[in-house]
């Protein structure tokens, strides 16, 4: 049987690889009440979030 | 708020991994075990986590911002009072026996300790319950992303309900589980930053608190008197209404949240699956509520933000979206707007695998076609999930077409719904219950709450057989109702109980406390013991409601 943690950890580390580079190709992007680039500090979360599922997976097996 | 590539970009992605999880998990479905209950499979920190993102519906997420903006932090009495001391209880206390008796669903459990008729009482208006709970919040759903979204209604409630229907038709109940644990994670991730974001822009909690009514940010200083807070409710009915018997009511007995639990892998599995839930459901507050209050602070900041009106009053159900609007940009916009699909989809999918669990086993094996090989039981099973769907949908329309009916059923469902702890309470811990007392019990309790909502008023709500008592709010009347409710139910079936014949011991093994075999905890590391994660879990709760005295 598979680990779910295998498939929910790709599916951050995708969200984080987008929101990265969204973040990185339009550093300007903002929403009106911020001025944070709140898609890269995002993305940089998703992508810490689903490494870790990926490693305790691999950890696991 | 308008959506740009990227953010379809990441709803694709979403319905790719739910849909591929399903397909990875169709070939584990060969019985209708397997499909219905997971055939008792599921590692659980898997059904610890489902348990609670099954109850976190996209109404949830967008009633509790809005619960949050109306009353403040008061709101948090739905989770640090209205759900761990519940969570805590089924966990030591009941899982022995739902677990215990094998039963395959909880109405199969009545069965089992009671009789027929209390099975067949519990059966159908849970199934109809559940059809008309998930087409209640899908018609939420089509109404906010057409209102927010420009999106069309129908389109929104089709393509929903159909990524639903694929992943949970595929892999069944561990589908779904599997599901909800990753949508739970996408919620997190998806809504913590707003938390983050609109607290931040309001001056952190002090910041908040000085703009705020003092009433907004304590949650028990104005609970001595109903006309102090905004909730309108009195300590006793918020402790004994909320705190005793609708939330155990809720968590204790109904089938949508007691089904992941039946789903984990052990008898310590089962038991720990509400315990362990409850620490990520105490944490949930600050990120469904605190953005609502959030939201009020900041239109008092004269920063461009304010809650959108509905005739003369807020229209707080809009909070958590124009907060969005507000703090995310194109990309993570995407994210929080998957995120809140995400929660539509694992309250759906929670309706629909219940369904289908009670309707194959407790009505079409029981009243219609009993003895029939697994494999035609499988069958239904899978039938029952497009019909639960498709019946899904058209209650999603008629709430469109028919407000008022819904809120009707939905307050019978109130009713039928209250006194139901009672029953179980007493079969669990009380080997003389018998069937008679238990059902007559439920049918007292059900008309204690319709007489009590008919003979009181509240906000011109109730009082159809003439008032003889107002109350300050609809909220407190609801409480009160659920007492009076549980009270009936609770003294009727101990009285019929005692002039009726119990049912020999022998047949209870296994249902009651005093002729089942506790499970044991020695032996296991400290961690993985129930009573210490319930011990753990209630001081954290004490301390959480201390903090925001």
């Amino acid at each position: 049987m598979w680990d779910l943690r295998t498939p929910s950890g790709w599916f951050f580390v995708i969200l984080g690889v987008i929101l990265c580079a969204v973040g990185i190709v339009s550093p300007g992007a903002r929403a009106p009440l911020t001025d944070v680039n709140v898609n890269l500090y995002a993305g940089i979360s998703m992508l810490l979030f689903g490494g870790i599922l990926l490693w305790m997976a691999r950890r696991a097996s | 708020m308008t959506l740009t590539g990227v953010d379809y970009i990441i709803i694709l992605v979403y319905f790719a991994f739910v849909i591929g999880i399903g397909w990875l998990l169709h070939k584990r479905v060969s019985t209708s075990e397997d499909f219905l209950t997971s055939a008792r499979s599921v590692p659980v920190w898997i059904t610890s986590l489902a348990f609670v993102a099954t109850n976190l519906g996209a109404q949830e997420l967008i009633g509790m911002c809005a619960s949050g903006a109306k009353y403040g932090i008061m709101t948090s009495h739905f989770y640090w009072v209205g759900a761990i001391p519940a969570m805590i209880f089924v966990g030591l206390f009941m899982m022995p026996f739902y677990y215990g008796s094998r039963a395959r669903s909880v109405p199969e459990y009545l069965k089992l300790r009671y009789d027929e008729k209390t099975r067949g009482f519990n059966a159908l208006t849970f199934a109809v319950m559940t059809i008309f709970s998930s087409g209640i919040s899908m018609y939420a759903l089509g109404l906010l992303f057409q209102l927010v979204l420009g999106w069309s209604f129908t389109a929104s409630v089709m393509l929903s309900a159909l990524i639903v229907l694929i992943y949970t038709f595929l892999g069944g109940l561990t589908s779904a589980i599997y599901n909800e644990v990753l949508q739970f994670f996408l919620i997190v991730l998806g809504f913590a930053p707003l938390a983050i974001l609109s607290v931040w822009k309001a001056g952190g909690w002090e910041g908040m608190a000085a703009r705020l009514p003092a009433v907004m940010t304590s949650s028990w200083k104005y609970m001595s008197h109903p006309s102090q807070n905004p909730m309108g409710v009195d300590l006793f009915g918020m402790i004994m209404g909320l705190g005793f018997v609708l939330s155990f009511g809720y968590w204790c007995t109904n089938f949508l949240v007691v089904q992941r639990a039946m789903a984990a892998d052990s008898m310590a599995g089962a038991r720990l699956t509400p315990l362990i839930g409850t620490f990520p459901k105490m944490i949930l507050p600050f990120i469904v509520i605190v953005p609502g209050i959030a939201a009020v602070a900041l239109m008092k900041m004269d920063v461009g933000y304010a809650i959108p009106m509905k005739g003369d009053t807020y229209n707080y159900d809009l909070a958590l979206t124009t907060l969005m609007a507000k703090f995310y940009p194109a990309g993570m916009l995407g994210v929080g707007l998957t995120g809140l699909m995400a929660s539509f989809m694992s309250g759906m999918a929670g309706n629909v695998t219940a369904f289908n669990t009670v309707w194959t086993y407790d009505i079409y094996q029981s009243y219609i076609r009993r003895g029939a090989p697994d494999s035609h039981y499988l069958w239904v099973g899978r039938l029952s999930t497009i019909f639960g769907v498709i019946l899904s949908i058209g209650t999603a329309y008629l709430a469109q077409l028919y407000n008022n009916i819904m809120d009707l059923l939905q307050l019978v469902f109130g009713f039928v719904n209250a006194p139901l702890f009672a029953t179980f309470l007493l079969g669990m811990f009380w080997r003389r219950a018998t069937g008679h007392g238990a059902f007559c019990g439920l049918v007292a309790g059900t008309s204690a709450a319709a007489l009590t909502h008919g003979l009181t008023v509240a906000e011109g709500k109730g009082g159809w057989l003439g008032a003889i008592h107002e109350f300050p709010s609809t909220m407190a009347q609801n409480f009160w109702v659920a007492i009076f409710a549980w009270s009936s139910c609770f003294v009727v079936t101990i009285l019929v109980s005692l002039f009726t014949r119990p049912r020999p011991e022998a047949e209870l093994r296994n249902l009651v406390y005093g002729l089942t075999e506790l499970p044991r905890e020695g032996g296991v590391v400290w961690y993985r013991r129930p009573t210490l994660i319930a011990i753990a879990a209630g001081i954290v709760c004490l301390l959480l409601n201390f903090l925001f005295w």
